[in-house]
């Protein structure tokens, strides 16, 4: 019965967004432009270093990660900094507050439907489209696999993060300002918009150490990475887990203590 | 008849940071230790039974929303102690969830761009109703209201009017024991609001609601309520049958008369002549709040012969809405 709470959830999401369907051009063009300006910003880097290879990537190779970071970016973003935001600011917390279903939960599944969509009509159309034109960069192989689970728990850490940043918001109530920081540092952080390979050593060794990485960095390492041997795929998949674990048990515990906040002193 | 609310001497008290004015004032509020209690909830005990409708009132800012977040769960109260279906709400939020329905009015718990028989499908399956209950629901909806036209039509589409309605079936959907109705009928057009009192009467006859309402509008409280709660600045002021409140101002009768002349000018003369009663003018009558245990209406109505014509004259029961603005008033002795 539990399950089919979250499934029905996810049906009506599916239905939502199927309603806008303006909004999904709008994305996939928006998409498309994006993809432009990081092809030529980056073919001038390459450019302007002389050199064929760089910080042991070619020019092709960041152009793959970079468009399939953009593609993921579309598909597990779900604005719940901006929703919770909402929510807080109007009032109707309330209401969902007043579901029989625990919020974090009710919030995530709805959401859910959202990616069922964005998956098949962004980003399973580019991963054909750039495995096709690059003709053999994307191995079929066990990589697959490991993306997929991979690719569920970056979900899963991304989620916790922005439902912590978007328990922020009851604090301050405001969204705009916290929502633009946390986007830049997460997409910064994560290896989405400049590949990590790139990042200084220092900073390097620091964002490992950070959940961020395991959000667009290691699905896109499982998926691209050449014979990539099976303990070092574990380990990847091993500290996504445990990053899953952590998020999860922080942003519950952050939220319980904030919403014990709100019932003592009124929101 | 079982208790489903037991609220005893709760009261709720905000912190509320003192701000200052200007543009000097909000910067020094940025680092302000400066609070101040307010309480918006001082005192309320009161009892209530499986399948009673209540009205409870109070002017705008007098805690009314507050006790109803404290019964829901939404806030903790200060002190007291509020047992909601055998439950404390605000330890069992989300259990206590499954068996109230809130409608906060202008507010919806609707997904807005779903047709609205996919809301409620969602609803069925996020409280977990069988499908018999709800084939059952629906059937007593379609024999109530004409649901047709509305269910498959998405909810931002939707006046004003359909989205309350909608909500309101959507609260009742899971068939709970208490519904709590805030406001419900704000903003409504005369058809749908008795519409809404009709729908509200047949599921609480039906289905044996609890149903408390808050309500700014007499004729809900006329239409729905057998027992009202007066609530004023956090106060309890007043808890028990309409009835009981009609016999206790049951001496005040208005005198409605029509006169010559201007009739706002003539409330002026008539206020001065009789000084003791309330007099009040419109475009049409000359109204005269008469408490007849100081004096006789046909008396008063003798003296105002003396000095002018009267060309027409009405005598009125007091109405609710004039008792109720002489408790905000006033206050019950």
């Amino acid at each position: 019965m539990n399950l089919k709470r979250r499934l029905s959830l996810t049906r009506a999401g599916i239905i939502e967004s199927l309603q806008f369907r303006l909004s999904m051009l709008i994305i996939f063009v928006g998409n498309l432009l994006y993809l432009i300006v990081i092809y030529f910003l980056w073919k001038a880097i390459y450019a302007s270093s002389g050199q064929e290879v760089v910080n042991g990537m070619t020019f092709s190779d960041t152009l793959i990660y970079l468009v399939l970071a953009s593609a993921i970016f579309n598909f597990i973003e779900m604005y719940t900094v901006w929703e919770m935001g909402r929510a807080i600011q109007s009032g109707n917390m309330v209401l969902n507050l007043l579901k029989p279903m625990e919020y974090r939960k009710y919030l995530f599944w709805s959401f859910s439907g959202t990616f069922v969509t964005q998956f098949f009509f962004t980003f399973l159309p580019t991963f054909i489209i750039v495995a096709i034109v690059t003709n053999g960069a994307i191995q079929f192989g066990f990589n697959l696999l490991y993306f997929v689970i991979s690719i569920v728990m970056a979900i899963v850490i991304n989620y916790n993060i922005d439902f912590f940043v978007g328990t922020i918001c009851l604090y301050t109530e405001s969204i705009w300002g916290i929502n633009i920081m946390k986007q830049v540092l997460v997409l910064l952080l994560s290896g989405a918009t400049v590949p990590i390979a790139f990042f200084p050593e220092t900073f390097k060794k620091i964002v490992y150490c950070l959940p961020f990485q395991s959000i667009y960095n290691a699905p896109l390492s499982l998926l691209l990475g050449k014979d990539m041997p099976v303990s070092e795929a574990m380990t990847t998949l091993g500290i996504q887990l445990l990053w899953c674990v952590v998020m999860m048990i922080l942003s519950r515990l952050f939220w319980k203590s904030s919403l014990k906040q709100i019932t003592v002193n009124g929101g | 008849m079982s208790t489903v609310i037991e609220i005893k001497n709760v009261s709720k008290e905000f912190k509320v940071l003192n701000r200052r004015e200007g543009l000097k004032g909000s910067i020094k509020d940025l680092f302000s230790r400066d609070y101040k209690i307010v309480k918006a909830v001082d005192d309320i005990s009161m009892t209530i039974d499986q399948g009673e409708i209540v009205g409870y009132l109070g002017p705008n800012g007098a805690g009314k929303s507050t006790t109803i977040k404290m019964m829901t769960g939404v806030l903790e109260p200060s002190s007291g102690e509020i047992i909601v279906n055998g439950r404390v709400p605000y330890k069992n939020r989300t259990l206590n969830a499954a068996e109230i329905g809130v409608v906060f009015g202008q507010r919806s718990q609707l997904w807005w761009a779903l047709p609205l028989i996919e809301s409620f499908k969602l609803l069925k399956d996020i409280y977990g109703i069988s499908d018999a209950d709800y084939k059952n629901m629906m059937d007593f909806y379609q024999s109530q209201v004409d649901i047709e036209p509305i269910l498959h039509k998405p909810v931002r589409q939707m006046s004003l009017g359909q989205r309350t309605l909608s909500d309101i079936l959507a609260a009742f959907l899971h068939n709970p024991r208490i519904v709590f109705l805030d406001e419900p009928t704000i903003g409504l057009d005369v058809s749908m609001k008795s519409k809404i009192r009709t729908l509200i009467h047949a599921l609480n006859k039906e289905k044996n609601t609890t149903v408390i309402l808050t309500t700014h509008d007499m004729g809900d409280v006329d239409a729905l309520c057998r027992r009202i709660v007066i609530i004023d600045k956090g106060k309890m002021l007043y808890d028990n049958d309409m009835e009981h409140l009609k016999n206790f101002f049951g001496s005040y009768r208005t005198l409605k008369v029509r006169v010559k002349g201007d009739l706002k000018a003539e409330a002026e003369v008539i206020g001065k002549e009789l000084s003791e009663f309330q007099v009040t003018a419109d475009d049409e009558w000359i109204s005269i709040l008469v408490d007849e245990d100081k004096r006789k209406v046909i008396d008063v109505l003798g003296q105002l012969q003396q000095a002018r014509q009267i060309r027409d004259m009405q005598l009125e029961e007091i109405s609710t809405e004039d008792v109720i603005k002489k408790i905000y008033e006033e206050g019950v002795q």
